[in-house]
């Protein structure tokens, strides 16, 4: 279980993250929505310790990511697929996906080669394994960036804006693995823009604004009229994404 | 034949000095490269007090001439710590100390030009630094650098000219000796800065082979 309590996150003069207090419990997929700027990646990034938080705390199945020992824990027990890819130009999709089974879990190359052939022909890139990623459209390369985090077995996986690069066709493409992934009770923390999507695969949706979470609903109660749509500030920003 | 006349023994001595410069190149390289890679693995994990040492050391060596470190080196720390230092020695340390200084600055600008990005997926996927830097920052510095290292070295190449000037019989001593026994500067000079020029031709060469090799290895870039 994922378990963040209080946290906050301050950059120089701004409160990014203020007072956000969130469990994920296994097996639920949790969905992140909010405007751009609401705080929502840098809370994906507090939780894999890519950011420091100023406050509060954050334990993953009871690791302390804000100590050592705990990050490198939970980093082996959760895995992040990011919205620009961030794979490493210089090695081939197989190489993408093996580099931390082999270096962090001490897998042997072959066991890893062996499952990364195999998570890239479950999203169908079975004839690219050898291709380097500027080789690869924006789709190809995110779903490679998926296989990257399954390819570690995680418990949890956290998805920050993973669609917000693609065009709409490709996003399709990666959804289509993502709802995949949904029905094979993969924990999740899902931030995004896709609201119709997050809506089909979320148990839960948490709502954020100003680094603070507004509401935190079931996602049936949230689209309710009587639940989430009865928010104000909910209402507008749903009916906004649904002109665009 | 006159004593001041050419004779093939002139060949021989022109190899000779020709194997000492190439000598000294080739030793001072190796030993540069390792010792500024080193500096800029250092400087990489920003050790405290070291990294504005190392910094301040080699910015040293960039701006100031070769030459007077080598007097520096030559004489200075003997007449300082009351030591022998023979020419070589002294050659060997000034053009190592000074190879490494601009080995430095080039492999850190190559490893401070990777993308954070991907530095942020191989933290976050739980690497360690140490393999972060071997495996990720790595290989694409390598890359991003051998071409300026390549062009410091045929400058390097040059510089060892310089080691003659403190009785290193090197190929330019031994071209001071030839023109003073037979008074044919335009002949001597001519030939020596030839040699030197078909050695730099040669090494850019190589090294524009193995830099497209490395660059070619890794695929990207060139789809």
């Amino acid at each position: 279980m994922i378990r963040i309590k209080d946290l906050v996150k301050t950059f120089d003069d701004s409160t990014v993250l203020d007072g956000v207090t969130l469990d994920v419990n296994a097996g639920e997929i949790v969905t992140v929505l909010g405007a751009s700027g609401s705080g929502k990646s840098t809370l994906i990034r507090c939780i894999n310790g890519l950011e420091r938080p100023s406050g509060g705390t954050i334990t993953v199945d009871g690791n302390d990511v804000t100590t050592k020992a705990g990050l490198a824990a939970s980093r082996r027990i959760s895995a992040t697929v990011f919205q620009l890819f961030n794979l490493y130009p210089h090695m081939t999709a197989l190489g993408n996906i093996t580099l931390a089974p082999v270096e962090v879990l001490g897998k042997s190359k072959a066991e890893a080669e062996e499952q990364a052939r195999a998570l890239l022909a479950k999203v169908g890139l079975a004839g690219h394994a050898d291709k380097y990623p500027q080789q690869l459209s924006g789709g190809q390369r995110q779903r490679v960036g998926i296989c990257r985090a399954l390819a570690m077995q995680p418990r949890y996986i956290l998805l920050d804006e993973v669609t917000s690069a693609l065009d709409p066709e490709t996003t399709g493409e990666v959804l289509d693995i993502l709802q995949k992934l949904a029905t094979e009770a993969t924990t999740m923390v899902f931030v995004t823009h896709e609201v119709a999507f997050a809506r089909s695969i979320s148990t839960r949706i948490v709502f954020m604004e100003a680094g603070k979470l507004l509401v935190d609903m079931p996602t049936e109660e949230f689209f309710a009229e009587n639940g989430g749509l009865a928010v104000p500030r909910i209402r507008q920003f749903l009916s906004q994404i649904r002109k665009d | 034949m006159r004593f001041a006349d050419f004779t093939p023994f002139d060949l021989v001595l022109l190899a000779q000095g020709l194997g000492v410069s190439l000598a000294l190149f080739l030793t001072t390289t190796v030993a540069g490269l390792l010792l500024g890679l080193g500096f800029a693995v250092v400087h990489h994990f920003r050790f405290p007090f070291v990294n504005p040492l190392i910094v301040a050391v080699t910015e040293a060596l960039k701006n100031s001439p070769v030459l007077v470190q080598l007097f520096l080196v030559f004489f200075g720390i003997p007449a300082l710590m009351q030591i022998r230092m023979t020419p070589a020695s002294a050659a060997f340390i000034t053009l190592s100390l000074n190879t490494a200084a601009f080995a430095f600055v080039i492999i850190r600008a190559g490893i401070e030009s990777i993308d954070r990005d991907q530095i942020d997926a191989a933290e976050a996927f739980g690497l360690r630094r140490i393999q972060i830097l071997r495996r990720v920052i790595g290989p694409q510095a390598l890359a991003f650098s051998i071409g300026p290292i390549v062009g410091i070295l045929v400058n390097q190449l040059q510089v060892t000219s310089l080691i003659s000037v403190i009785g290193v019989f090197d190929l330019t001593k031994i071209g001071n000796i030839l023109n003073l026994r037979t008074l044919e500067p335009f002949i001597v000079w001519a030939v020596i800065g030839s040699i030197y020029y078909v050695c730099a031709k040669i090494l850019a060469h190589s090294g524009a082979r193995l830099e497209r090799r490395i660059r070619r290895s890794y695929a990207w870039g060139e789809v």
